[in-house]
């Protein structure tokens, strides 16, 4: 047996170190890091004095110009109609044929390469036939932003669906429930986390292609303005157009965030 | 050899500040030489916080840990650990996971190649070398922890509830197998379980701790015969000491219900 | 099998539409075909702009994986970096960057180099991303078990986090490709500056409908080989990894 030695006090203890976590800390140096950039930009802004680079100021200028002078709004308006049509057309198709896929086997393997082929390529290579079929009009608009939104719904709506716990379902039937009790009942509410990742996922998507949709035929809408200004080389204007588009998509987001927690707060 | 003296952990709050949590209080034991000490207690009794600290993996607070009389301050040679999730490398196979501890101290290759090998051996996995853990079971992914463990020769063997996510049927075979190996190469072992009948097979004797903050309620011999086995768990002492410990942990727990 | 069928119900409700609609813009499917056969074997006029318009891709992706990879690990693993780095990885994913190619042509002329800014420009923040989140979701169980080995910092960096995180890097790389080439073709159509733009442009103001498709078709099929050779060398670099990536 080993001698015992019976010392009292501290010897030997490590002490804690500081690594206490301060989550209010982390926030501020965030908040700190942003502003930082920005009085970055604005400096640079004014030493620099290039063209392409204005001062922070000068597009919060043209920022409020553009509310005042309701150029804002039309546009806005606008972008957001053609986001609303297409991304809508999106999402009832999307889930559709996603909750298809999900739930058949046969609809899966059918469908699932072509469905992988297209989420991966680059949807705006499909403009030029957009532009065949429907010409410079609006509607092209509306089938790039499907086309960016649509296939990523499809995704997430069928893994959603098709892995729901095979034993809720089994449960279920045990029960006595029959086809359409088991779809309402188990498996679409099962599903519904995923399926909101997938529709957060399209709708971030659906607002660049909104964006770029626009930009290409230059017609309607925010990417009209962008155009039209980075003709004419108003950099302070072109930068404050993509400062509004990257608000409309964090305010999506957050919407879309909203109505997952109220869905899906049991999940968590 | 090992030597608790009023051993104490507390964990802050999230926020660094306020009430934390006392995990262990004023613990006093010790584990003798070579001996096989086994540790139960109530869920959240702090085990696996007082193996970490004698593992040196996490600072403790109050008190002293001594092993053969001189202080723990962080990891060493002469503790290896057998974690209760295996811990082993995705992306590497059993040799390499085997010899992991031996490498990063700079052991020449032919010397743990070669210890690896004769540990893959010793427990059982021969032909599996070249393996990745996702093509192992849990329990021969709990051999390869234990013989990555045994292979940097560590005079102390700390194991966290290492078969506590095996089957019954493999945490039973991995007993047998591993009380064969610790019969032939004996060091001390500290072992925690959840479970009496591992903690009274296993041990010379068991400590018992008492729900957060954890302390030690009473340390209890066990002289059940060695080599054990089968024949072991038919004994009245094994079912008496196993009865006594659960009757301890029932009533532990059975308070603590009724003071939350 | 049941694809094949798939393709084929496609391939005819294709062309007996374009027959039916007598549109000089929107060729049949053996047309287009016709017209991948030629620009690609016979004619070959498809290599040259793909070339030119694919230097801006590989020029873009490879300054990304350069700037990006140790900006993603420098996050995952420093805390203040991460927090810094936080809001412009946000802006970053969140921003069209479309609207910036005019600005990229003031600041650097039509030439590749702004071509291959706005390519990294759309790819860099999202291998950033999955580069740091590699990183930080490297199971804390196997740097604890390092350590109980008595690893350094050193070791534990090279031994257990590069490894645990490289999956995840694998998977930025992967959707960092797809951004890539989507910026290239964006580049392309708004720019028009040369390769493949021009081409388009070309085919379209002769109403060569065909040929027009046709590249759409050419690229549709670089992208998917492209990112299939990637999702190759993912399985074959990190085999027993799971896809956890974002983008």
């Amino acid at each position: 047996m080993a001698k015992v030695a019976i010392e009292a006090g501290k010897v030997g203890a490590l002490r804690v170190h500081a690594t206490r976590r301060r989550p209010l800390r982390g926030a501020l140096l965030e908040v700190v890091a942003l502003g930082g950039g920005v009085i970055l930009w604005e400096v640079l802004g004014w030493v620099l004095a290039m063209p392409w680079l204005p001062p922070f100021s000068k597009i919060v200028a043209a920022l409020i110009q553009f509310i005042q002078s309701g150029v804002i709004l039309v546009n806005v308006a606008s972008s957001l109609e053609g986001l609303a049509i297409g991304f809508g057309i999106s999402l009832i198709v999307g889930l559709f044929v996603g909750a298809l896929m999900g739930r058949y086997r046969r609809v899966e393997k059918a469908l699932d390469i072509y469905v992988n082929a297209l989420l991966i390529s680059p949807a705006m290579i499909f403009a030029p036939i957009f532009f065949a079929i429907f010409g410079l009009s609006g509607a092209v608009r509306i089938a790039v932003i499907i086309m960016y939104s649509v296939f990523v719904i499809i995704m997430n709506t069928a893994t959603a669906i098709r892995t729901v716990d095979p034993a809720l379902v089994e449960m279920a039937s045990s029960f006595g429930a029959n086809e359409r009790q088991i779809f309402l009942r188990i498996l679409l509410p099962a599903s519904l986390p995923l399926i909101f990742a997938g529709i957060r996922l399209g709708m971030g998507r659906a607002v660049k292609g909104m964006i770029n949709g626009e930009m290409l035929i230059a017609m309607v809408g925010l990417g009209a303005l962008a155009q039209r200004y980075g003709s004419q080389f108003e950099a302070s204007k072109v930068f404050a157009i993509a400062l509004v588009v990257l608000i409309i998509g964090v305010v999506m987001n957050w919407l879309v965030e909203i109505l997952d927690h109220r869905f899906t707060s049991w999940a968590d | 050899m090992i030597q608790i003296r009023g051993l104490s952990k507390e964990f802050l709050g999230r926020d660094g500040e306020g009430t934390g949590v006392l995990a262990i209080d004023s613990l006093n034991f010790e584990v003798r030489d070579n001996e096989f000490l086994t540790i139960i207690g109530p869920s959240g009794c702090g085990k696996t916080t007082l193996l970490r600290i004698i593992a040196g993996l996490i600072p403790f607070d109050d008190g002293e840990v001594r092993i053969d009389d001189k202080p723990v301050t962080g990891p060493g040679s002469d503790r290896a650990v057998v974690f209760q999730n295996f811990a082993l490398m995705p992306w590497a196979n059993v040799l390499t996971n085997i010899a992991f501890g031996l490498e990063i101290r700079g052991t020449p290759k032919a010397e743990y190649e070669d210890t690896a090998r004769r540990l893959v051996r010793l427990v059982g996995l021969e032909g599996f070398e070249r393996r990745l853990p996702k093509e192992l079971s849990g329990g021969m992914q709990q051999r390869v922890g234990l013989a990555r463990a045994l292979a940097v020769n560590p005079r102390i063997l700390l194991m966290d509830e290492p078969f506590g996510a095996l089957d019954e049927q493999t945490r039973r075979l991995l007993q047998e197998q591993l009380l064969r190996i610790w019969e032939k190469e004996r060091k001390t072992v500290i072992f925690i379980t959840h479970s009496m009948e591992e903690a009274v097979f296993l041990g010379d004797r068991v400590m018992l701790m008492t729900p957060r903050p954890g302390r030690v309620k009473e340390i209890i011999d066990v002289p059940l015969k060695r080599p054990r086995g089968q024949e072991t768990e038919k004994s009245t002492t094994f079912t008496e000491i196993k009865e006594y410990l659960w009757e301890n942990l029932r009533s532990m727990q059975v308070l603590d219900q009724r003071e939350a | 099998m049941l694809r094949i069928l798939v393709f084929v119900l496609f391939a005819l409700s294709w062309q007996v539409s374009a027959v039916l609609m007598k549109n000089m813009l929107i060729p049949t499917f053996t047309e287009t075909i016709g017209g991948f056969i030629q620009l690609v074997f016979v004619s070959g006029r498809i290599w040259q702009p793909l070339y030119v318009s694919n230097q801006a891709l590989v020029l873009g992706y490879i300054l990304s994986v350069l700037i990006a990879i140790p900006l993603g690990l420098a996050a995952g693993r420093v805390r203040w970096i991460d927090k810094i780095l936080n809001p412009y990885i946000g802006i970053f994913l969140t921003i069209p960057v479309a609207p910036l190619i005019p600005i990229a042509i003031t600041a650097l002329g039509l030439g590749l180099a702004s071509r291959v800014a706005i390519v990294f420009l759309f790819t860099f923040v999202f291998i950033v991303v999955n580069t740091r989140a590699g990183v930080r979701n490297v199971d804390p169980g196997l740097i604890e078990m390092a350590k109980s080995f008595g690893a350094n910092e050193g070791q534990i960096w090279r031994r257990i986090v590069i490894p645990g995180a490289v999956p995840a890097i694998f998977a930025g790389l992967r959707i960092g490709l797809g951004r890539a080439v989507g910026g290239m073709v964006i580049v392309e159509l708004l720019l028009v500056a040369s390769g493949l733009g021009r081409l388009l442009l070309e085919f379209a103001g002769r109403l060569q409908a065909e040929f027009v498709f046709a590249t759409v078709l050419v690229v549709i099929i670089e992208a998917l080989l492209l990112l299939s050779a990637m999702r190759f060398a993912e399985q074959k670099v990190a085999p027993w990894a799971h896809d956890n990536s974002i983008g």
